[in-house]
């Protein structure tokens, strides 16, 4: 038995590039249940977008486990620590079982039909005095595909609002639309088996060892192995990765794009393109060699604050790799010039010929379980099943789908993004606000600014969750969710690997699915096609899947030939999975032909500095033509920088024990012990500056609001403040056990701090920038901050208890095959 | 030879776009995405001033002292207080629209200002000022480009809701 709170990523099985991973099923059992009588059902974990394959333990009616599936294709039976011990929220007592009623200016128990009924009446009323346009829906990374695809009909089709988004927005928006840019749609190119086969990884503000701790193990067994890859990181933190990096750059925050011209001056500069591919594959070379040659290294490491010869080396590292994967994630999405950034890495992927074979790709990767099925079914800033919303051929093949008229379906404009949607609702366009799975009072940036938004009295809020989060403590009817486990659908992971997960056990009380209440909104709105017939056809998910099936038919995410008996055969399948490709496809891109095509693309492209959309003519004018679009971006400085007043720079960031805003990490006990509570991270020469010792008690105040935190001294790069951004105020309690008045009292979100501002082309929130000073408050008496030891948290120099306490999971590692 | 009036002409309309930025900018500090890239985008016509400076004396233009004015710095106090106030007012989307569209006009003015600029460094032989100002032009196309789409995606929530 392993403790797997201590040891995150669990017992190395190192291999050589081209063999096997090796197999080891990771299993928790809720101690005490007798494992002999314990029925297993089919699923997937949905606490970050690696989506390991897993089976979920079922005793008396009761989720009692999990353990990973051996031959799943993902994690090769691992499961990480919020995987392991994540199940248990399902179980906590204080799950939602009842709708809500705002009544008296109380939230109170009430009827579905109660519930529904006023819902239903004021959306009437919205629609009556406003239009479509006074509706909004705001949705989740977490929910399945089949919710997703429901909401979009009902939203895009029905109700014929653009504004729909899902929290994905501050999640991998950025990943989709890097890849959109260069390549003329979503889709991840590669597949997780790149990993496996590569010599070189390129990770840029991608945590692996925490974001993603299975495959983090992967990668782990690879630079335990033989022929260890070589590896260089970029990221302000000393994170497990870097540690691990021949060349660690840890830049200034907010100067990615400036680093990654650098690079590509170096590998122009000594020749390490691959012309041949350039000239057959792709379009911008001229352009783009001409932007970075002014990025000599000289001048990105003056603008990024890491020295030159680093960069050079990190440059010659990345430029002679054979077989090269990259990778980026928030440091790269949430940060300035996010999208530019994005598909630079994109670019030095394509410089290098580094694509669509065995051990060479670039993953622009997903954050959330459920993210590449809200891009895949339009129920966030995408069109349903990569369509095109400036391309009327696109909007008219939905039209026909649905039996609609094509006027019906908002394409005037992309679909509205969430931070706009909330500036809708702050100058009161916006009336009615559904919100589902996700929980903005703690996510979204400038938190009293969102508060104050959800808490006017012209916004009817509506929120579904499984528990009372701070967002449906706001709302005006709450509406109580079955969640995995609880229901049967599918979702997708970051190297587009489709998943069944089936209902193992009824939801709590009155709980229904978010595909069941969407359907009753639509019943009950009396939504219908142009002939009057009911606007959703279906009743069950696998009608739904076998409906959205349909319609990606000759889409790059086709799924026409999945349904759920052939996912229930054998274990995760990629797409696309057609009648010709019945196993699916490992990797796109294979013959170096793009989705570029005008009619095809899911997108006509950006300007990477403004944000300005490119129309049809345009894209037609670059004509593409199935290359690669390198795109080229010069660095300009970030809206908010350190001064006087404010003289350091804050970034936000995850630990690996929890996810979001722990709605269900901080109701699994070993998860919430293990980082139970806010810290706020130092670099050593700040906190001597300052006076700061580990565990002091500090206040990092922005232009915007405060925090209040224990102080952590780590390896953090000098000028920077790092925080995590989880801990909202659910579990805020005073002294005598009742909820605190904590935004006033003791603020812990980061999100108090952050900046109003997104990026142009993705539209995703900068929650990475803000300038803050930070001031001591109160003494440590003995006690340490509570962050945990064994991730990029651990201090430099305190000694402080070892993090711990994930006893009792059994790790099997299967000889090989 | 009429160069320097072409060259006036640029300088008056970036002026005049970088003056309007600023102003819109800070009017709609509530609309943040405005506020960030009208900002970025005041500093990019300053440095197109700086950028034609140069050609403005080689050519004798009158006007290489224009400048469009710094920043009036509102703070981010002041900003919340006009997110909360000016900001919660349904009559600033109309206001919003009307900004953009007549600063959607003077960009429009400056991108063919550089258009005449660059055909007479063209016929002129300065390869110096028609690199400078193809480039520049560039830019002034992406700026209208950007009014472009914002002023799509603003006008319907204006005029439709409510």
């Amino acid at each position: 038995m392993t403790d797997r709170i201590a040891d995150i990523w669990g017992m190395r099985t190192p291999h050589a590039a081209g063999t096997e991973w090796p197999a080891r099923v990771d299993e928790y059992v809720e101690p005490g249940v007798p494992v002999d009588e314990v029925g297993w059902v089919r699923s997937a974990c949905v606490l970050c977008s690696n989506g390991c394959g897993m089976d979920i333990a079922v005793h008396s009616g009761r989720i009692v486990g999990v353990r990973g599936r051996a031959d799943d294709r993902v994690n090769h039976g691992r499961l990480g620590p919020k995987g392991l011990f994540g199940w248990q929220a399902n179980n906590s007592p204080d799950r939602l079982t009842q709708p809500l009623v705002r009544r008296d200016g109380r939230l109170q128990p009430a009827t579905w039909d109660e519930a529904m009924d006023l819902v239903v009446a004021r959306t009437r009323q919205v629609l009556a005095d406003s239009g479509s346009l006074g509706m909004g829906f705001y949705n989740s990374g977490q929910l399945f595909l089949e919710d997703y695809y429901t909401l979009a009909v009902v939203v895009r089709g029905g109700i014929g609002t653009p504004h729909l988004d899902g929290n994905t927005r501050l999640c991998t928006a950025t990943s989709d639309f890097a890849l959109k840019e260069s390549f003329g749609t979503d889709g991840a190119p590669g597949s997780l088996t790149d990993f496996d086969l590569c010599d070189t990884i390129f990770a840029v503000g991608h945590n692996i060892p925490e974001t993603h701790t299975v495959l983090w193990a992967r990668i782990l067994d690879r630079l335990r192995g033989p022929d260890r890859p070589r590896l260089v990181v970029v990221d302000p933190r000393r994170t497990m990765i870097a540690r691990e990096a021949d060349v660690h750059l840890p830049i200034r925050s907010g100067t990615n794009l400036a680093l990654l011209n650098g690079i590509q001056h170096e590998l122009i500069a000594n020749g390490w393109v691959d012309r041949g591919f350039l000239d057959a594959h792709t379009i911008g070379y001229e352009e783009l060699a001409k932007t970075v040659a002014d990025y000599p290294p000289d001048r990105v490491a003056e603008i990024c604050g890491v020295p030159a010869e680093d960069i050079v080396a990190a440059a010659r590292i990345v430029g002679t790799g054979s077989r090269l994967v990259s990778t980026c994630l928030q440091g790269v999405y949430q940060s300035h010039q996010a999208t530019a950034s994005a598909c630079q890495v994109n670019n030095i992927t394509l410089l290098r010929g580094m694509i669509g074979r065995p051990g060479c790709s670039v993953f622009q990767m997903n954050g959330q379980p459920t993210a590449q099925n809200t891009r895949e079914t339009g129920a966030d800033g995408d069109f349903v099943g990569m369509r095109n919303w400036q391309n009327p051929e696109h909007v008219a093949e939905l039209a026909a789908a649905w039996n609609l008229d094509p006027l019906q379906i908002p394409s005037w404009a992309p679909p509205t993004h969430v931070m706009q949607m909330f500036r809708y609702a702050e100058e009161g366009s916006i009336r009615f606000l559904w919100i589902t799975a996700t929980n903005p009072a703690v996510s979204l940036p400038e938190l009293h600014r969102i508060r104050s938004i959800l808490g006017q009295d012209r916004l009817f809020v509506v929120v579904t969750d499984a528990f009372l989060t701070e967002t449906a403590q706001l709302a005006d009817v709450v509406l109580p969710a079955a969640i995995w486990g609880e229901k049967t659908g599918t979702f997708t992971n970051h190297d587009r690997t489709v998943h069944l997960s089936e209902k193992a056990v009824e939801p709590p009380g009155q709980a229904r699915t978010d595909m069941e209440i969407f359907l009753d909104y639509a019943r009950r709105l009396e939504l219908t096609d142009k002939d009057g017939a009911p606007l959703v056809k279906w009743r069950t998910p696998e009608e739904c899947f076998d409906a959205f099936a349909s319609i990606t038919r000759g889409r790059p995410c086709d799924y026409s030939g999945l349904s759920y008996n052939t996912l229930r055969k054998g274990t995760g399948v990629q797409w696309p999975c057609t009648d010709a490709r019945p196993e699916g496809t490992e990797r796109l891109y294979t013959n170096h032909t793009f989705n570029t095509d005008t009619d095809y693309c899911e997108d006509y492209g950006h300007d990477l500095v403004t944000g300005a959309a490119y129309e049809r003519k345009d894209h037609a004018d670059l004509d593409p033509a199935g290359r690669a679009i390198l795109k080229a971006a010069k660095y300009v400085p970030p809206h908010e920088s350190p001064g006087d007043d404010y003289p350091l720079l804050f970034t936000t960031g995850r630990t690996a024990y929890h996810f979001h805003t722990r709605t269900k990490t901080g109701r699994a006990r070993q998860l919430a012990a293990a980082a139970p509570e806010v810290w706020v991270e130092l670099a050593p020469g700040d906190a001597e500056r300052l006076g700061i010792g580990e565990g002091d008690l500090v206040r990092v105040e922005s232009s915007r609001g405060r925090l209040e935190a224990r102080a952590r001294i780590t390896g953090i790069r000098d000028g920077m403040v790092f925080a995590p951004f989880h801990y909202g105020y659910w579990d805020h309690a005073d002294l005598d056990g009742h909820p605190s008045d904590a935004p006033d009292g003791r603020p812990t979100a980061a999100n108090e701090l952050t900046i109003t501002d997104w990026d142009p082309v993705s539209k995703q929130p900068l929650v990475k920038l803000a300038a803050v000073r930070v001031t001591k408050i109160g003494d440590a008496e003995g006690r340490p901050a509570a962050a945990p030891t064994t991730t990029a948290s651990d201090p430099v120099a305190a000694e402080v208890p070892a993090t711990g306490g994930g006893d009792g999971v059994r790790e099997a590692v299967r000889e090989e095959r | 030879m009429k160069l320097h009036i072409a060259i006036e002409d640029v300088q008056d309309a970036e002026a005049d776009v970088g003056k309007q930025l600023r102003a819109v900018a800070e009017r709609h500090a509530a609309e943040h995405d405005l506020y960030h890239l009208g900002h970025t985008l005041a500093r990019q016509c300053d440095e197109h001033l700086q950028r034609l400076a140069p050609f403005a004396d080689r050519y004798g233009a009158s006007g290489g002292g224009r400048s469009v004015g710094e920043s009036t710095g509102v703070v981010e106090t002041v900003r919340r207080r006009s997110g909360d106030l000016l900001g919660r007012s349904k009559a600033s989307g109309l206001l919003l629209l009307r900004d953009l569209r007549a600063l959607y006009l003077s960009a429009q003015a400056a991108e063919i200002a550089w258009v005449i600029l660059v055909q007479a460094a063209k016929a002129a032989r300065d390869s110096e000022l028609l690199d400078m100002a193809s480039s520049c032009h560039q830019e002034a196309e992406t700026r209208g480009k950007w009014l472009r789409t914002r002023i799509k995606e603003t006008s319907p929530q204006v005029l439709v809701a409510g």
